[in-house]
């Protein structure tokens, strides 16, 4: 029964003083506070003889306490994830970024070591009880939150490891954390349902059960940008009204919450999630924020920084235009409920989302619910270069703009670009999947794969797959197209033509006349006097639709073709480098 | 006493019990040398049970008095110090 912490006070000073110490270790790395309260009075309950001492140790120093508790009854260990590395509480912002993950593992096993050791060596003459982590871990992993991804189970892996070997030592008693999940648990199992029917959950619980199973089958796509406020959103306080100086993100100024969030995005755009700013500022004090502050999100991170005094929804526009994406795969996050709400009418596929800066708890879980919205399955390669490339490629518009109809293959061959081809088939390429299942705009036909169905289709001896990844003088943009179909015989019987079934290219690598360089590719490597293509048009790929249109000179329309001749009649002049990698 | 701070009474006597109820309503931290920064924590704490409350951080800065909770409670809505 759970106990109020007035009532709890109330019983600890009903003790009697002339009864009998009971002497007690509380050892955390936490602030004891109110855990030592109801501990107090749950033990004046249970031994009303006894007048229990509750003996506690430093604050973030789990291990060097444990070594302090000397001539105690009982020794009460209570370990939570933050102990084991503190970049997994709430109080240290020491990165969420993917790259840390390795490491934070490396010094949770290390300190799993010294745990077991101290926990040994003090059950010597000691009872000893050792409650493992209860919380919930924070969104660390950059997997969704119905999916468990691989750096948390082997957290728990490694805690169910740890508490199994200490129970085996004599005086040392696990807690068993099922009794603290008993109120749920109690909303889980129904036994009525199991006795009669061999059912044994309650609808809730199956009802919940089956919504995570159902969120894990249909593989969300997760969302592509998150435009972010600054005031009182990314740190605390108006910064035209307190300046970069007065601005914080810190525990001091009871503003953590805006260093977990900046955490988070910074977490984000290491995983390939674009970032942008939009925010009613002065720019120029804004720009001195950035350089002059240490900020956990960095200015790198961020594309495009909108900062003025017009209304938000136009840099919402000026930022989906950077990006070259819908409003449907963004998110924005801001503290006014009234920006947002303008926002949300001029471009009605956002979700718009408030920063509850009043609310550190709602805060918390708007984290949880980004990390969810933005959580992928792996990091690929690609999702690094996204935000760099995407600059480069504003970059590079700008010189095209710049650049004459004329001098425009002179410019392709001064950007030495280079386009490497794999046709290899095993073992799957998970980011060519990818690449299939999220583009949009320059798609075929918006067909979607899973993946067993991917995988069935490029084995077929028939099927070609190419992949191809584009690098220049402005960067590389890593793997940005696939295209895949099926060798026919032509309609003549005579010839072969390839019938394309899928082809995707994403947006950050038009404008370099690669579409043109696969298709002179396919023609010279799979010798074919000509292509069909599954072409469907959708809501949002009329850059394939332009593209047929402009290579056939005639309307792009369902399983079209195009024949070799009159490619190369309508094609630009090659200006690319094509390499085939030895092993593709 | 009105309901109010007869409750805020009880939360402050339940915190430090050596207090006589009467003196109570005129206690402040400087004149009371048990209210230190641990006992403002648990009279925080007990204060947002009873009323079921979430005080901001910020604000616990500012309760520094019987006077000053109860005008602080006096000022939420009703539904928040229900």
């Amino acid at each position: 029964m759970t106990m109020k912490l007035a009532e709890a006070l109330k019983v600890t000073q009903s003790v009697r003083s002339d009864a009998s110490r009971l002497d007690i270790a509380l050892l955390c790395g936490f602030t004891p506070l109110h855990l030592e309260t109801f501990l107090r009075a749950q033990l004046c309950k249970l031994f009303p003889e006894r007048n229990p001492h509750i003996h506690t140790g430093l604050y973030g120093d789990l291990i060097g306490n444990l070594g302090l508790a000397t001539e105690v009854d009982t020794a009460v260990v209570v370990i939570e994830w933050a102990d084991l590395d503190p970049r997994l509480g709430l109080r240290r912002v020491g990165g969420w970024e993917p790259s840390q993950l390795p490491d934070i593992l490396n010094e949770v096993n290390r300190h799993y070591r010294v745990l077991r050791d101290s926990i040994d060596a003090l059950a010597r003459n000691t009872p000893v009880i050792v409650s493992f982590p209860t919380l919930p871990l924070i969104p660390i992993s950059f997997t969704p939150m119905s999916r468990a991804s691989e750096f948390t189970l082997e957290l728990r892996s490694g805690v169910a490891t740890l508490s199994a070997e200490l129970s085996h030592i004599r005086g040392v008693k696990i807690v068993n954390t099922q009794l603290l999940d008993a109120p749920s648990s109690s909303h889980r199992l129904d036994v009525k349902s199991d006795l009669t029917t061999g059912f044994p959950y309650t609808l809730t619980h199956a009802s919940a059960l089956a919504e995570v199973f159902a969120r894990l089958v249909l593989n969300r796509r997760p969302k592509k940008g998150l435009i972010t406020d600054l005031d009182d959103t990314l740190w605390r306080g108006i910064l035209g009204e307190v300046g970069s100086q007065g601005i914080s993100w810190d525990l001091d100024n009871h503003s953590q919450i805006h260093a977990l969030y900046q955490q988070l995005l910074h977490s984000l755009a290491a995983s390939g999630t674009l970032i942008a700013v939009a925010s009613r500022n002065d720019p120029s004090l804004v720009q001195e924020a950035f350089a002059t502050r240490d900020l956990i999100l960095h200015a790198i991170d961020v594309f495009p920084v909108e900062v003025h005094w017009g209304a938000k929804s136009e840099s919402v526009a000026r930022i989906l235009s950077a990006w070259n994406i819908s409003a449907d795969d963004v998110v924005c996050v801001d503290d006014s409920a009234m920006d947002l709400a303008e926002i949300k009418v001029a471009h009605p596929g956002i979700e718009c989302l408030v920063f509850p800066r009043e609310n550190p708890q709602a805060a918390y879980e708007l984290l949880e619910r980004l990390r969810d919205l933005f959580g992928k399955d792996n990091i690929s390669e690609e999702d690094g270069l996204r935000a760099a490339s995407l600059r480069a490629n504003a970059d590079l518009q700008e010189r095209i703009k710049q650049t004459s109809q004329e001098a425009l293959g002179d410019f392709f061959r001064q950007i030495a670009g280079t386009i490497a081809i794999s046709s290899q088939k095993q073992p799957l390429d998970s980011r060519a999947l990818e690449l299939v299942n999220k583009t949009n705009q320059f798609n075929l036909n918006g067909r979607r794969f899973q993946e067993v169905e991917w995988q069935k289709w490029i084995d077929a001896p028939d099927t070609v797959v190419a992949a191809i990844t584009y690098r220049d003088k402005y960067g590389p943009l890593g793997k940005i197209a696939v295209i895949a179909g099926e060798l026919m015989n032509g309609d003549s019987g005579k010839s072969r033509k390839l019938c394309i079934r899928t082809w995707v290219m994403s947006c950050r690598a038009f404008s370099r006349l690669i579409e043109y360089e696969c298709i002179r590719w396919l023609f010279a490597k799979l010798d074919v006097d000509e292509m069909e293509f599954d072409f469907l048009p959708t809501a949002r790929n009329a850059p394939m639709r332009d593209f047929l249109q402009q290579i056939r000179k005639a309307p792009a329309e369902p399983r079209c073709h195009l024949s070799r001749e009159q490619f190369l009649r309508n094609c630009p002049e090659s200006s690319h480098v094509i390499e085939e990698p030895a092993n593709g | 006493m009105a309901e109010l701070e007869n409750r805020l009474v009880n939360c402050f006597a339940t915190v430090f019990p050596e207090l006589d109820r009467q003196e109570i309503p005129s206690v402040a931290i400087g004149s009371l040398a048990s209210w230190d920064s641990l006992a403002g924590i648990t009279l925080i704490s007990v204060v947002e049970e009873e009323f079921g409350v979430s005080i901001s951080p910020d604000d616990m800065a500012d309760l520094i008095s019987f006077e000053l909770i109860l005008d602080y409670l006096r000022t939420l809505s009703p539904g928040n110090a229900a």
